[in-house]
């Protein structure tokens, strides 16, 4: 006798591979106990959850989300189609959800990036260094460094337009903020070194208006974050 | 057990082979062994510039491809017994040889020569890595351009993550009318920008064409190209040398006044 309902489940989510001839209400009373069984494994996670094996419409769906939040501590935290329902798909979208649900985390990384060097990160970064003309740094969230901006920063890489970049010295090639690419003005690079302020001149880069916009950093700008 | 530089820029025609000459006779000037490695392998011209061209029988690609043994492709200098040439060859390409085996050929060198000087072709692919595969420390050589320095910094990044962390800086072909119009950048805005330590900045000087022509690296003579390199030589051998004042004029009473002023 075959199951109504099989949980195919991986760390990250589970797969509700559902018979599709029984009535629907005996399939959530299926689909109940086994969840109560995969309660303790799961047990206040956050999961992606797919159907296989049986067309829903969108209220059975509904019910079914309904039903497991409900009556478990699971917290399900999207529904993906279908294919493919490898692990790592599972991750990547856990991963979005995750990052956008932790805004103040970030990473840190002391040093300076020369020209061609490219630092990657999935949330918001510190560099306690300088960030030469040819080299990028790219993160999803935002982008401090504590030192000189001359190369290219992408804050907001996942498409994040209230992602900022700040500065202690704003000399930057090219800023992008989610799709929004802001660039330098056109000078010579010679110019850009002769003129170089010896002065420190803190600023902020973020979008305003569909814009990237500079400004120094004041308590004002601070507090309209 | 001798030390290995290698002389690199990134950027081409920036000053690297005309350094590895004059540093090599320089070094070869103050009674080291020497040997100078062009490993610029289908491009080659150290062999021009020491002047040494129709001296040549076999080269790199054919010792590490044992055609012939060490002895027989060292070239020995025209002036100083003390120096000699391992030059590159010209009908290969840099395919021609792999990191690994330049660490093997460097390392049959180590026991004989107090220096070993590999110049190093420009760009950053398979010439770059045979280069700087057994090296100890590095001459990044750049000139007061902003195209050389993205470059050259570049380079510097390269050196750090392949483990080469000592890197001087040549800061090559400068002009200090230029530099005071404010039309060219200084020695010190270069240092600045690059965060690495000076070992010597060099004047453009006609002289410098001349030699090259010629095949006589003019280091050590009254040029004030010469007296730079001569002066970087007896750096990387430890001394501490003061920074020439590169504002000298080359007008007959300066000549005169630069004779006297030997240091």
């Amino acid at each position: 006798m075959s199951s109504p309902v099989i949980l195919k489940s991986n760390r990250y989510g589970i797969n509700l591979v559902l018979d599709d001839e029984i009535p629907f209400d005996e399939l959530k009373e299926g689909i109940l106990l086994k969840f109560r069984e995969a309660e303790k494994f799961f047990k206040n996670s956050d999961i992606v959850i797919s159907f296989e094996g049986r067309n829903l419409s969108k209220e059975e769906e509904s019910t079914i989300i309904d039903l497991i939040t409900q009556n478990t501590t699971i917290n399900i935290a999207c529904i993906a189609d279908n294919d493919p329902q490898k692990e790592l798909f599972f991750k990547k979208k856990l991963d979005q959800h995750q990052t956008q649900s932790i805004p103040n985390s970030g990473e840190f990384y002391k040093g300076t990036l020369r020209s061609g060097q490219v630092l990657s990160c999935e949330s918001s970064i510190v560099i306690v260094g300088d960030v030469n003309p040819g080299a990028k740094i790219i993160a999803s969230g935002n982008i401090v460094i504590i030192g000189s901006l001359k190369g290219n920063a992408f804050a907001g890489a996942k498409g994040d337009e209230s992602c900022f970049v700040m500065a202690l010295d704003m000399d930057p090639v090219q800023v992008q903020i989610a799709t929004i690419i802001g660039r330098s003005a056109d000078r010579g690079p010679f110019e850009a070194i002769r003129n170089r302020r010896h002065a420190l001149d803190p600023q902020m880069a973020f979008v305003s208006d569909g814009n990237i916009l500079m400004e120094p950093i004041s308590k004002n700008l601070l507090n309209r974050l | 057990m001798s030390e290995v530089i290698v002389i690199t820029s990134g950027k081409g025609g920036v000053g690297k082979t005309t350094t590895t000459a004059n540093v090599g006779t320089g070094l070869a000037q103050l009674n080291k062994k020497v040997v100078l490695i062009d490993t610029d392998i289908g491009l080659r011209n150290l062999d021009v510039v020491m002047g040494l061209e129709n001296r040549i029988v076999y080269n790199l690609v054919d010792v590490v491809e044992g055609n012939c043994r060490m002895k027989q492709a060292l070239i020995k200098d025209k002036k100083y017994p003390n120096l000699f040439l391992l030059p590159s060859a010209q009908t290969r390409d840099k395919s021609s040889v792999n990191p690994d085996q330049m660490v093997e050929l460097v390392n049959e060198l180590r026991e004989e020569f107090d220096y070993i000087l590999l110049d190093c072709p420009a760009g950053i692919e398979q010439g770059f890595q045979n280069a700087i595969a057994a090296a100890d420390r590095a001459l990044v050589v750049t000139t007061p351009e902003v195209s050389a320095i993205r470059d050259a910094d570049r380079i510097i990044g390269l050196l750090e993550a392949h483990e080469i962390r000592r890197s001087h800086l040549v800061v090559n072909r400068i002009r200090m009318d230029m530099v005071k119009r404010g039309d060219m950048m200084s020695v010190e805005d270069v240092k600045e920008i690059l965060a690495v330590d000076l070992i010597g900045a060099v004047p453009d000087d006609e002289q410098i064409v001349i030699s090259t022509n010629q095949g006589e690296p003019l280091v050590g003579n009254e040029s004030l190209a010469g007296q730079a390199y001569a002066n970087i030589c007896r750096r990387i051998i430890g001394e501490d040398v003061p920074f020439l004042d590169l504002e000298i004029k080359n007008g007959v009473l300066a000549k005169f006044a630069s004779l006297f002023k030997k240091n």
